[in-house]
C-alpha cells in the first residue's frame, strides 16, 4: 500500500524499532488498516494508513520510539480511543502510530491524598471500575468513557458530563509524563497537589495539546469519594436562552448541581434511542417546548432531596418549566448519556448512523447567545445540505452556567463532496462563533480540521503557540498535520 | 483483485462500523484484553473487512492466523447493533476459499466428515429410557462426567435416551468450512433420525445453538428439564443445601445467544448456593477463552483468557465458579491450574451437575 514517506526510511525505522518492542511493532497493512480512520466525519472509504504501529508499555519504550523518530524525521501519531470527532488521529501525513493503550496500568492509588498515577493508556472505564473498590471516582466522564483513555482525554481536551460540578480533566489533573518531540520524559505539573504559583503553568498546556508536543505516557488524578445517590431530573422550556438563565438561578441560590444538559427538540430524538428500543414509541414531549434541561444531583440522600426540591420548585414557579413526569423518558436520556446501559445488541451510536454520520461543529458560545446561535446553525445547515441533528449544550466549568455546544448534523458520507460540504459548514458555524464572541471550538479540539484557520480566533498570540511548539517538537515529528494545517479547511476558501 | 461477495452483503454494516468507531466493544474484548493491536478487537476487524471488501488488502496467512484469534462469543455484537460475527464468519470462510486456513482445522473438518466425531477418545454410548438426549462430542469423550449427569437425570425422574450420532459440525463452520458444514449436517441428521421427532436435550450449548438455529430443529438444553423438575412440589425435602459462595459463569452460547440466564442460577440457589455476581456477567458475560476453534491454534492465548475470566471472579472476593459448559469448564480449570502455579491464586471451578450431584445424592431414592 502507499505510503507517504520513503521506504527506506520506515524500513530502517521498522528494523531498530524490532530490536526492543519484537511483536509489538508492525508494518503489516492489515494491522495499519486497524489504525486507518477516527470518529471524524470523513468519505465513508477514507483510508489513512500509518506506516508503522507500534505497541509501547512503558514511558522508557516510548522515550526510545521517539529518539528513532527523530532520527529519521518519522512523525508520531498517539492513538488513544480512537474517537475523536476531529481527526485527531489520522496519519494523512504517515508515520508511526503509537497505540497506547498498551500502557494501561495503574502505578499508584494514594487514598489518604485521594490520587491516582496511572499510565495513560488506561481507559476512563477501567480506571472508574477500579476506583469503585476503593469507594472513589474520577469524575471526568466524556461520553466515549468506555474506549477513550486518560491521555486521550488530556490531549483532547474532551467534554465531561459532569463538568458543571468538577469542571473537565484539567481539572482533574495534578501532573503528568510526556515524551517531547526531543525524545525526552518531563513530567510536568506538581506532583499530587491540585495547584501551584510558580514557574509557568505548563501542565496545562498539555490539555487540548493533541499530540502535537508529545505523548503523554502517565498521569496522577485527583479522585474523590463516589456519591452516596444520584437524581436526574428533566424539565421542559420555553427557550434556550430562559433555560441558561434559570440554571444560573439555581447555582446563585446555592444548589449544588452535578450535570446541566440543554437539548433542542431535534437532539432530544438523538438520546431517545433507548426509550424507543424499550417502549416502541417516542416520548411525549409537549409542542411548546423547545429546550429540554436535564439536570442531575449526587451526594448524601437528604441533601440530594432538598436540592431536586428546591431547584424543581425554583424552575417551576419562578421559570414557568414543566417537570418531566415520565421517569423512563427521563431513565432513557440518562442511560444514553451517562450509564450507557443499552439494550444488548441495541447500542445506540451504530444504529444511529446507519445512513449518515453524526458531525459536530463544537462551538461555544457567551450564555446569553444561545437563542442567536440556534437560529444560525439552522440556516448554516440549510446552506450547506446538512440534516440537523439537534443541539445539546453542556457545562464544562464548575459552578457556573457555561455553553460547550454541539451544533450536529447527519452527515453524508457517501462521496468526497458532501464532506466537503460539512467542512464548509463548520467553517461558517466557527466564524459566526468568534462573531459572537465565542470560540471555534470547545471540546473536539483542532485536529485535522481547524489548523490554521484558528488563526482567525487567535490573532497574535497564534504566532506564539508556534514558537510553544517548536520549544517542544523541533523537528515537527509529533503528529504533524495536526493544529497548525488543516486537511479540510484553508485559512482562503479559494486556496 | 478480488472482492469477495461474502462481505458484500455485509457491506452497510461494515461501513457503518467504520463511520462510528465507538469502541463500545473493544477494551472488554477477551482477545483484546490480551492481544492489544486493534486488529484483534471487533471494531479493527470491521476495518479489516472493509480493507478485504474494498480490495485494498489481500487475505494472507497473517490475516487467517489473526482471525483465527477471535472466539466468535459475541460479547462485541452484545455492545452493538450490527451483525459482527456475521461479518468475522464471512472473512473466515473467504480465508478458506483462498487456501489460507490453518492445518489443524482442516484436519479437523476432515475428522468430522470421515468419522462424524471431533475426538479420538470419543466412546459410543447408548442408552434406553423415554427422553432422547444429544450428548456431543466433548461428553462422549468423558465416560465419568457422563455417567455423573446420567445419574443425576435418573434422580429427577428422567431418563436418557441415547442413541448414535454425529458431530453437529459446529466447528467445521466456525472455522470457514461453509460447504463442508453442509455435509456434516446431512450426516448428523441422518443419525438423528433413528432418535424419533420429538424435542430432543442437550449437555451442551455450542450443540444446543448449533442443532437449533442451524438445524431448525426442537433442542432444548437439559438444565432446563432440570430447573423444571426442581419445581415439583416436595422437591425441597429432597435437596441437601451445599452452603457455598460462588459466582456464576455464563456461557457464551447458552446465555448471549440462547437467553438462557436465570434458570442455572435459580437452580444455585435452590442447591443453597449464594452467588456473588462478576462485573461481566448474563448478556455481558466474557469467554472463557475456549470459543470459536482458539484453543486449537492458539492454546496459550486461551489459557491467558481463562486467567483473565478466573480474576475477574476473584475480583469480586470468590474462590469458586460455576458453569455449565463442557468446554467453559475445561478451559476455566485448565486456567486455574496455571493461575495457582504461577501466582498461588487458587480458584475451584465446578460445574453445576457436579453440585447437583453433591446435592441430590443421598436424599432422592
Amino acid at each position: 500500500m502507499e505510503t507517504v514517506l520513503k521506504e527506506e526510511l520506515i524500513g530502517k525505522a521498522f528494523e531498530e524499532l524490532e530490536k526492543f518492542l519484537k511483536e509489538r511493532v508492525t508494518q503489516s497493512s492489515m494491522h495499519r488498516m486497524a489504525y486507518s480512520r477516527d470518529w471524524s466525519p470523513r468519505e465513508r472509504n477514507a483510508a489513512n494508513l500509518p506506516d508503522l504501529v507500534v505497541i509501547p508499555k512503558t514511558t522508557e519504550e516510548m522515550v526510545k520510539i521517539a529518539e528513532i523518530a527523530y532520527a529519521y524525521g518519522i512523525p508520531i501519531i498517539p492513538f488513544g480511543g480512537g474517537t475523536g470527532m476531529g481527526g485527531g488521529v489520522t496519519a494523512w501525513k504517515g508515520g508511526i502510530m503509537v497505540e497506547t493503550k498498551g500502557m494501561n496500568q495503574i502505578l499508584e492509588i494514594d487514598e489518604k491524598n485521594f490520587t491516582v498515577t496511572v499510565q495513560a493508556g488506561i481507559t476512563i472505564w477501567e480506571l472508574n471500575e477500579f476506583l469503585a473498590r476503593h469507594g472513589l471516582w474520577l469524575p471526568h466522564q466524556p461520553e466515549s468513557k468506555r474506549s477513550v483513555t486518560i491521555g486521550a482525554s488530556i490531549g483532547c481536551d474532551n467534554d465531561s458530563t459532569f463538568g458543571l460540578r468538577y469542571g473537565k480533566i484539567k481539572d482533574c489533573l495534578t501532573n503528568a509524563v510526556v515524551v517531547t518531540g526531543q525524545a525526552e520524559a518531563v513530567r510536568f505539573g506538581q506532583r499530587k497537589c491540585s495547584f501551584s504559583s510558580t514557574g509557568y503553568k505548563l501542565l496545562d498546556l498539555l490539555v487540548g495539546s493533541e499530540g502535537t508536543l508529545g505523548v503523554i505516557t502517565e498521569a496522577t488524578l485527583r479522585v474523590i469519594p463516589l456519591p452516596k445517590i444520584r437524581k436526574v431530573q428533566g424539565f421542559f422550556f420555553r427557550s434556550l436562552n430562559e433555560s441558561a438563565k434559570a440554571l444560573e438561578r439555581l447555582l446563585s441560590a446555592g444548589l449544588t448541581v452535578e450535570s446541566a444538559h440543554l437539548n433542542c427538540r431535534n437532539r432530544l430524538h438523538f438520546y431517545t434511542h433507548t426509550y424507543r428500543e424499550k417502549f416502541g414509541r417516542e416520548p411525549d414531549v409537549p409542542n411548546w417546548a423547545e429546550a429540554i434541561l436535564f439536570l442531575s444531583f449526587a451526594g448524601d440522600e437528604e441533601v440530594v432531596e432538598f436540592n431536586v426540591d428546591r431547584a424543581t420548585q425554583i424552575l417551576v414557579q419562578e421559570y414557568h418549566s414543566q417537570l418531566i413526569q415520565e421517569r423512563e423518558m427521563v431513565e432513557g436520556w440518562w442511560d444514553s448519556k451517562h450509564r450507557l446501559e443499552f439494550i444488548p445488541f441495541k447500542q445506540k451510536w451504530p444504529d444511529s448512523q446507519r445512513k449518515k454520520k453524526f458531525g459536530s461543529a463544537d462551538i461555544g458560545l457567551p450564555v446569553g447567545r444561545l437563542d442567536e446561535g440556534y437560529s444560525h446553525y439552522v440556516e448554516l445547515a440549510k446552506k450547506w445540505d446538512q440534516e440537523i441533528l439537534g443541539m445539546t449544550v453542556y457545562n464544562e466549568s464548575p459552578n457556573k452556567t457555561t455553553a460547550s455546544i454541539s451544533f450536529a448534523v447527519f452527515v453524508d458520507d457517501s462521496n468526497e463532496e458532501s464532506v466537503r460540504k460539512f467542512y464548509q459548514y463548520v467553517r461558517e458555524m466557527s466564524e459566526m462563533a468568534i462573531e459572537l464572541e465565542g470560540t471555534m471550538s470547545s471540546y473536539i479540539g483542532d485536529g485535522d480540521r481547524l489548523g490554521g484557520f484558528n488563526k482567525l480566533e487567535h490573532g497574535r498570540s497564534y504566532e506564539y503557540m508556534r514558537r510553544i511548539k517548536e520549544v517542544f517538537d523541533p523537528k515537527n515529528i509529533m503528529n504533524p498535520g495536526k493544529k497548525f494545517e488543516s486537511h479540510w479547511i484553508r485559512k482562503d476558501p479559494n486556496e | 483483485m478480488n472482492r469477495i461477495e461474502e462481505l458484500a452483503v455485509y457491506k452497510d454494516d461494515i461501513y457503518t462500523c467504520n463511520r462510528t468507531r465507538c469502541g463500545f466493544c473493544r477494551e472488554e474484548c477477551p482477545v483484546y484484553r490480551v492481544n492489544r493491536y486493534e486488529t484483534f478487537s471487533c471494531r479493527g476487524k470491521m476495518l479489516v473487512a472493509r480493507g478485504l471488501m474494498e480490495g485494498l488488502l489481500e487475505p494472507s496467512r497473517e490475516m487467517s492466523e489473526t482471525l483465527d484469534r477471535c472466539l466468535l462469543c459475541g460479547y462485541c455484537q452484545a455492545r452493538c447493533a450490527l451483525k459482527n460475527i456475521d461479518v468475522i464468519m464471512a472473512m473466515r470462510q473467504h480465508i478458506v476459499q483462498t487456501g489460507l486456513p490453518a492445518q489443524v482445522h482442516r484436519e479437523n473438518t476432515n475428522k468430522i466428515l470421515k468419522e462424524g466425531k471431533l475426538f479420538e477418545t470419543q466412546r459410543l454410548i447408548k442408552r434406553q429410557g423415554d427422553t432422547p438426549f444429544y450428548v456431543g462430542c466433548l461428553y462422549r469423550s468423558r465416560g465419568k462426567e457422563l455417567s455423573t449427569i446420567f445419574s443425576v437425570c435418573e434422580r429427577l425422574d428422567l431418563h436418557p435416551r441415547v442413541g448414535e450420532e454425529a458431530c453437529c459440525g459446529y466447528i467445521v463452520e466456525a472455522t470457514g468450512f461453509s460447504h463442508e458444514f453442509e455435509e456434516a449436517q446431512v450426516r448428523c441428521k441422518e443419525n438423528m433420525a433413528a432418535q424419533g421427532d420429538g424435542p430432543l436435550l442437550t449437555l451442551c450449548p455450542t450443540c444446543t445453538i448449533t442443532l437449533k438455529e442451524r438445524y431448525g430443529l426442537p433442542v432444548h438444553h437439559a438444565i432446563l428439564a432440570v430447573h423444571q423438575k426442581l419445581k415439583e412440589p416436595d422437591m425441597a425435602k429432597k435437596i441437601k443445601p451445599l452452603n457455598l459462595r460462588a459466582t456464576y459463569h455464563d456461557p457464551c452460547h447458552l446465555g448471549r445467544m440462547l437467553g438462557i440466564f436465570e434458570e442455572p442460577r435459580e437452580i444455585l440457589q435452590q442447591l443453597g448456593v449464594e452467588i456473588i455476581e462478576m462485573e461481566h456477567h448474563r448478556y455481558f458475560s466474557t469467554c472463557c477463552g475456549g470459543g470459536g476453534g482458539l484453543t486449537m491454534v492458539d492454546d496459550a492465548l486461551s489459557m491467558e483468557i481463562s486467567k483473565n475470566r478466573l480474576r475477574d471472579a476473584i475480583g469480586v472476593g470468590v474462590n469458586t465458579i460455576v458453569t455449565v459448559c463442557p468446554t467453559c469448564e475445561t478451559v476455566l480449570g485448565r486456567g486455574a491450574l496455571r493461575l495457582l502455579n504461577e501466582t498461588g491464586e487458587d480458584m475451584e471451578v465446578l460445574n453445576l451437575w457436579d453440585l447437583l450431584d453433591q446435592s441430590l445424592k443421598g436424599s432422592v431414592s
